[in-house]
């Protein structure tokens, strides 16, 4: 046994320059001796083991059992997580924010440069395009004030974008197991969690942590992600989440024939996170669930890159009608391209009147003051129509009505279609048939 | 693979470094690991603080080192994610006394060696680490071993390159 504060060569082969003695025990005694022994031969692995029992403690700590069964760690992390994520995130980010300057400012640099030998062009072209886009939004104008009333009507609140905030991302996980990325921007602008971020092509993910000048987002392809979905064309809903390698997948699909690659995916607006109808990708294939029989798992390919992103948009706030920014490029919109508009109104109002007409003038199949199951044409009681046969101009015994009957029939005719005496009187009266020439005479 | 005696063991050189490389080169590491996934998107097969471990475990040749600068990677990689913490720090604690111990034993100067032992200790990293998320903690994780197969030839092809870089870096007598 080496004495304290001795070098001493470990029984398992490492070196170590000093025996601790912890503990109560008197120096001199057997069961001191003892312990100090053990824990200097199983050293190595006592120190192993209770590192990985703090750990584990702390994991048990994390996770929760649920009713049915399953374990899920906390939506929320507890104040001692969050407070060793802070650290972390404090560490890291200012490196993250320093490389990512770094790189931004030499292409800002050199970008600059070379943008700017066009952007005398490019101002023209821009200039144009907004000119044509107010005409654009001026038309469409009346028609989303239309929808905002039909929804009113419905008692639907549509979820327009407020604001957003752009924001550049600065860093990752760094781990394939977990598909999360970090953003410039933090509590300093009042992000919260459970905040979509978006970029101009598609849905990205949703805040999942706000630090004082970063945040978390838990992008949409991670496994623990969840979006509620629905298909342009056939209107199926699911929901969207992440594969182990990172694809989009929306699953809880029954089986459908109608369900065609390159068919559009958009948010449905039922998690209360994403506005209703924004890209989130096109599907790709379809392949059936490998765990439940009848569903499909639909492969999305992504409307957004989101192995490359740069820079996002965090919806910050939604807002059930048009906003004061939105209110003011409309009113200049219509202030500037009034006569435009007005022009454009007008014509769309005249082809509405001239729809009308028509449809006053034809015969209506859809009476708009009756219910659906009173329509005309859903209407059982009324006897069916019956079109009077075409009157010849010179009747004669062949003309149908004039043919001789069978015999005993003293009229002479057949009446196989009744009709209404109205109708009778309104019927042209067959002409007399000609007369027979006189027989036997000379 | 060359086995070791006691005395051959006693008369190993254990490899020294300033302090400023204990503090800068995990640190590095951390931030790379966090950093470069943003540009190689998902080609990042790689797990940087992994192999530093493995490096720091191997050259010190103390299992208690090993396990305590494991226990910080993995609980600091950890703290990055929105996992729980602790589950990367259980494997690399692992594999970080398991590197020293191995390093005690066998000749590691060896380059082919040291890729070997990257490679394995890196599976055994996944390893532990689908076995605490599933058979631990029963958490529902979907699991994909070829990614796993991928990061661990991309870390021994990492240390062939960063540890004889390292190795430079340490105090000579």
């Amino acid at each position: 046994m080496a004495a304290r504060g001795q070098k001493a060569i470990d029984p398992d082969g490492g070196y170590y320059t000093d025996i601790i003695r912890v503990f109560c025990f008197a120096p001199d005694s057997a069961s001191f001796l003892a312990v100090e022994s053990f824990f200097t031969r199983y050293r190595n692995l006592v120190v192993l083991a209770a590192v990985l029992v703090v750990q584990i403690m702390g994991l048990a700590i994390q996770v929760r059992r649920f009713g049915s069964g399953r374990n899920s760690l906390d939506v929320r992390d507890g104040s001692g997580v969050r407070l060793i994520r802070l650290w972390a995130e404090a560490v890291v980010s200012p490196f993250e924010r320093g490389i990512h300057g770094t790189g931004q400012g030499a292409f800002w640099l050199w970008n600059n440069y070379a943008d700017l030998r066009n952007v005398r062009q490019q101002n023209q072209q821009l200039k144009q395009t907004i000119d044509r886009l107010r005409l654009e939004q001026a038309a469409l104008l009346e028609d989303a004030r239309q929808g905002e009333r039909l929804q009113a009507l419905l008692n639907f609140q549509q979820k327009y974008i407020y604001s957003t905030l752009a924001a550049q991302v600065i860093g990752s996980s760094g781990s394939e197991l977990s598909h999360v990325f970090y953003i410039d921007k933090g509590e300093n602008y009042k992000l919260k969690p459970d905040m979509a971020v978006i970029t101009g092509n598609g849905i990205v993910g949703k805040v999942r942590d706000v630090f004082p000048r970063t945040a978390q987002v838990l992008a949409i392809n991670d496994q623990t992600s969840g979006a509620g979905v629905i298909l342009q064309t056939t209107r199926i809903r699911g929901i969207l989440r992440g594969d182990p390698s990172g694809r989009l997948m929306v699953v809880g699909v029954l089986s459908d024939e109608r369900i065609q690659p390159g068919e559009a995916v958009l948010t449905a607006g039922g998690d209360l996170i994403f506005p209703r109808g924004l890209p989130v990708g096109v599907v790709d294939k379809v392949v059936p669930d490998p765990v439940h029989d009848g569903f499909i798992d639909i492969m999305v390919k992504p409307a957004a890159h989101l192995d490359r992103l740069d820079e996002v948009m965090v919806i910050t706030s939604t807002q059930p009608r048009f906003n004061e920014q939105e209110q003011k490029d409309i009113d200049t919109s219509q202030a500037e391209k009034g006569a435009d508009a007005q022009a454009i109104q007008n014509q769309i109002r005249d082809q509405l009147k001239a729809s009308q007409i028509m449809a006053e003038h034809l015969p209506g199949l859809m009476v708009p003051n009756l219910p659906p199951d009173q329509q005309p044409l859903n209407d059982t009681s009324n006897p069916p129509l019956v079109t009077p046969p075409p009157q010849a101009l010179h009747p004669d015994r062949f003309t149908p009505g004039n043919a001789p009957g069978p015999p005993g029939d003293a009229s002479g005719t057949t009446s196989p279609v009744t009709t209404s005496p109205g109708e009778q009187q309104k019927q042209p009266k067959p002409a007399p048939a000609p007369k027979a020439p006189p027989q036997g005479n000379p | 693979m060359k086995l070791l005696g006691a005395d051959d063991r006693r008369d190993m050189e254990i490899h020294r470094y300033p302090l400023l490389v204990y503090a800068l080169v995990p640190l590095a590491a951390l931030v790379l690991q966090a950093w470069l996934p943003r540009v190689l998107g998902r080609y990042a097969f790689f797990d940087l603080p992994l192999v530093v471990t493995i490096y720091f475990a191997l050259g010190r040749r103390s299992p208690i080192q090993g396990t305590l600068m494991g226990a910080a990677m993995g609980l600091f990689e950890d703290a990055l994610t929105h996992h729980a913490i602790g589950v990367n720090g259980v494997a690399k604690t692992a594999v970080g006394f398991i590197a020293a111990s191995t390093g005690i034993r066998i000749d590691v100067e060896n380059h082919a060696i040291r890729v070997i032992l990257n490679f394995v200790l890196s599976l055994l990293s996944s390893a532990i680490y689908y076995a605490v998320s599933r058979g631990m903690l029963g958490l529902d994780l979907e699991w994909n071993w070829f990614t796993q197969l991928f990061i661990a030839i991309g870390n021994a092809a990492i240390a062939l390159v960063l540890f004889p870089f390292l190795d430079r870096l340490q105090i000579r007598d």
